[in-house]
């Protein structure tokens, strides 16, 4: 069992709190997900698990083994970090094999445990090289061989793909997922890229401002997002968000007086303030108007099959709507936006999700 | 194939030899004038040999390098003066840089305070002139009236205390020390900037792979700033080896007691210059200057030939 557990977790530097009473639980065999936009402590979690951080309060635990106190070494986790931090000085052969060295494994286990990384990642005829005659590709795999070694309960990774280029990094995406059912490792990842986030992950944790907002799998956050901020964060292009009051059981007025019929919570009460919230991809431009809004077009980005509308509301707010085909309009004409009623989002004054 | 000059800036040969000479000339004439020359006049000197009853030159081929090698009256004095700057050296080496290193490596420590204030009086001594730091070491360790007898006696250690700077066996040592604790912040410097090189997650990784920060520092970033630490050694070979100031400063040009302090420089000086009853000698200073030269060169090159060779640098 190597499951991670973390309770109450609360980390801060000096008086900057950076960490905010933060509960995991990564279950065994789990591929879990850090996301959150830049600073909100996702590398700090990482590192408070790894050990490389002292925590201020809380605990974590390994494997049912509460690690609050003991050495990054001794928590039977393996890194693989940004900027590959491979050993200039040695080569692959001595980048895989020196935590076992230090840890007094016997010889021909660090050459067995190596081989089997090597084989498993493909570096078998690069064993000799130093790290900088090695492409990025090839760094990270041996990073990734490096935590292999170790034969960790917990692998952790703190964006291992950011340093690669696109093309590579699908490639490499696939080759961790593929490693991750191979080992039935239990992981903990972070990452910017929402992609890497919803292909890889089981479950995805997103962060904001030192606190987990919502922990749930891929599409849970995607079709119900918990809040205002994971609706915000998760899908791309953003989530279209409109200021509305509420009218009566089941009308919605919106900052520029249009009405909306919509189906609401039945405890809602005429004057709530409420957020609507559609993404893109549920939007349609033309229809007949029962859930409609009406705008003008500003600009038409088109990527090929589909494409991006922007429609500005008479409110001056900007709406971005999927187009798909030949959008049938131009820049200036007014437009009509049909939504998908059952792809609604709602959100109430403080940010809940309603219903 | 198209030449490289018009390739990058698409200008006809002569303007650009014209600039090359231009952008070049000014370094190229301030070498020549003060290193070049001197270094060639030098040499040239220590192939004649001045008749002060004539005021004439003759030319001896190697003949000075002969007299100062086997003839007592100068060989006696080159060895020793040789032999005191290799003990210099040696003390340096032993105390200076792995002292440097020792405090470079404090000073990257991550969750150190006041860092600044220690690097700057760390570094202090070497910006002060060698003049001063002599007479205040002489004040500091005086047996008459230094305040280093009282500090030691302050401890009841007072046994301890020696005029160390006064006796043939201590002196060298003592002015080597000094020079030690004035050149310091130099390696510190260097191998500090080396140090902050080295990334942080290299150490991560490392203290996941089990190391504790002082292996960590003998496992990961000392084979890291071998280069530097070459660098540093070099550097203290040439200064050790053109040395004169600090000894010329606090025991004058005879380094005494009976020339225990002499090294290269103050030979030299006293050779070429003359010194009280020593006449100065054009000739026989150009030799030893030459001499410097050479053992300086040989150093040097071994360095670069020898060991730079099998040095990696890394970049992170
Ligand atoms: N040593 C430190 N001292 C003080 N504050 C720190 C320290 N390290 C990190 N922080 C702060 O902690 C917060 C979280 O940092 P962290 O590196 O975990 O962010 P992140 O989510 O990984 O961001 P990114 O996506 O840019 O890597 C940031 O606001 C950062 O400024
Ligand atoms: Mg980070």
């Amino acid at each position: 069992m190597s499951e991670v557990k973390i309770r109450n977790l609360h980390k801060s530097y000096g008086s900057v709190d950076v960490l905010k009473d933060n509960n995991l639980i990564v279950e065994n065999g789990a591929f879990v997900v850090l996301v959150g936009p830049s600073g909100c402590g996702k590398s700090t979690l990482l590192r408070c698990i790894a050990g490389l951080e002292p925590i201020s309060s809380g605990t974590i635990t390994i494997g049912g083994k509460t690690v609050n106190d003991l050495p990054p070494a001794q928590r039977e986790i393996a890194m693989v970090f940004q900027s590959y931090a491979l050993y200039p000085h040695m080569d692959v052969y001595g980048n895989m094999a020196f935590g076992l060295k230090f840890a007094k494994t016997p010889r021909p286990e660090i050459d067995a445990r190596v081989a089997e990384a090597a084989r498993i990642l493909q570096l078998e005829p690069l064993l000799k090289r130093r790290p900088r005659e090695l492409s990025g590709g090839q760094r990270q795999r041996v990073a990734i061989g490096r935590a292999i070694v170790r034969k960790p309960q917990v692998f952790l990774f703190d964006e291992p793909l950011s340093n690669l280029d696109a093309a590579l990094r699908i490639n490499t995406r696939v080759e961790i997922a593929k490693l991750h059912k191979m080992l039935a490792a239990t992981i903990v990842y972070v990452t910017h890229d929402q992609v890497e986030a919803m292909t890889l992950a089981d479950k995805i944790v997103v962060m904001n401002k030192g606190r987990i907002e919502q922990t749930g799998k891929p599409l849970d956050l995607y079709y119900k997002p918990a809040n205002l901020f994971v609706a915000g964060f998760i899908g791309s292009p953003a989530m279209n968000f409109l200021a509305a009051t509420v009218k009566d059981g089941k009308t919605l007025e919106l900052a520029d007086s249009q009405h909306l019929n919509v189906p609401l919570p039945a405890a809602s009460k005429p004057g709530d303030q409420v957020t609507l919230g559609c993404r893109p991809e549920h939007m349609r431009l033309g229809g007949d108007g029962t859930l409609a809004l009406k705008g003008t077009v500003d600009i038409i980005e088109r990527l090929g099959e589909t494409g991006f509308a922007h429609i500005r509301m008479a409110t001056g707010q900007t709406i971005i709507a999927e187009v798909r085909g030949d959008p049938g309009t131009s820049p200036g004409a007014s437009a009509t936006l049909s939504l998908a009623p059952a792809q609604l989002h709602l959100f109430d004054a403080s940010g809940q999700r309603l219903g | 194939m198209s030449s490289p000059h018009s390739a990058i800036v698409g200008m006809g040969r002569a303007t650009y030899l014209r600039l090359l000479v231009f952008f070049l000339a000014p370094a190229a004439i301030v070498y020549t004038v003060f290193s070049i020359y001197p270094l060639l006049a030098t040499i040239f000197n220590s192939l004649y040999l001045y008749h002060s009853e004539t005021k004439s030159y003759d030319y001896v081929g190697l003949g000075n390098f002969t007299t100062l090698l086997t003839d007592t009256t100068w060989s006696v004095p080159f060895w020793n003066a040789f032999r005191n700057n290799l003990v210099f050296f040696a003390i340096h080496m032993s105390v200076q840089n792995p002292i440097g290193l020792a405090l470079a490596a404090m000073l990257s420590l991550p969750r150190l305070r006041l860092r600044a204030t220690y690097r700057t009086l760390i570094f202090m001594p070497t910006m002060l002139s060698v003049v001063i730091i002599g007479f205040v070491w002489q004040l500091i360790l005086s047996p008459l009236w230094g305040i280093a007898k009282l500090f030691l006696q302050t401890f009841g250690l007072g046994f301890l205390f020696a005029p160390w700077l006064g006796q043939e066996g201590s002196a060298l040592i003592t002015i080597s020390l000094i020079s030690v604790w004035q050149f310091v912040g130099i390696p510190m410097i260097l191998i500090y900037t080396a140090l902050l090189a080295i990334p942080e997650e290299l150490i991560d990784a490392a203290t996941v792979d089990g190391l504790n920060q002082f292996q960590a520092f003998v496992w990961v970033k000392l084979p890291l700033i071998l280069p530097t630490i070459g660098l540093v050694s070099i550097l203290t070979f040439v200064n050790n080896f053109n040395a004169f100031d600090l000894i010329y400063a606090m025991k004058g040009a005879l380094a005494g007691p009976n020339f225990s302090a002499d090294i290269m420089g103050t030979l030299f000086y006293r050779t070429f210059f003359g010194n009280q009853l020593q006449l100065g000698n054009a000739s026989m200073g150009s030799t030893i200057a030459t001499m410097m030269f050479i053992i300086i060169l040989i150093g040097v090159m071994t360095y670069l030939f020898v060991i730079q060779r099998r040095m990696q640098r890394y970049s992170f």
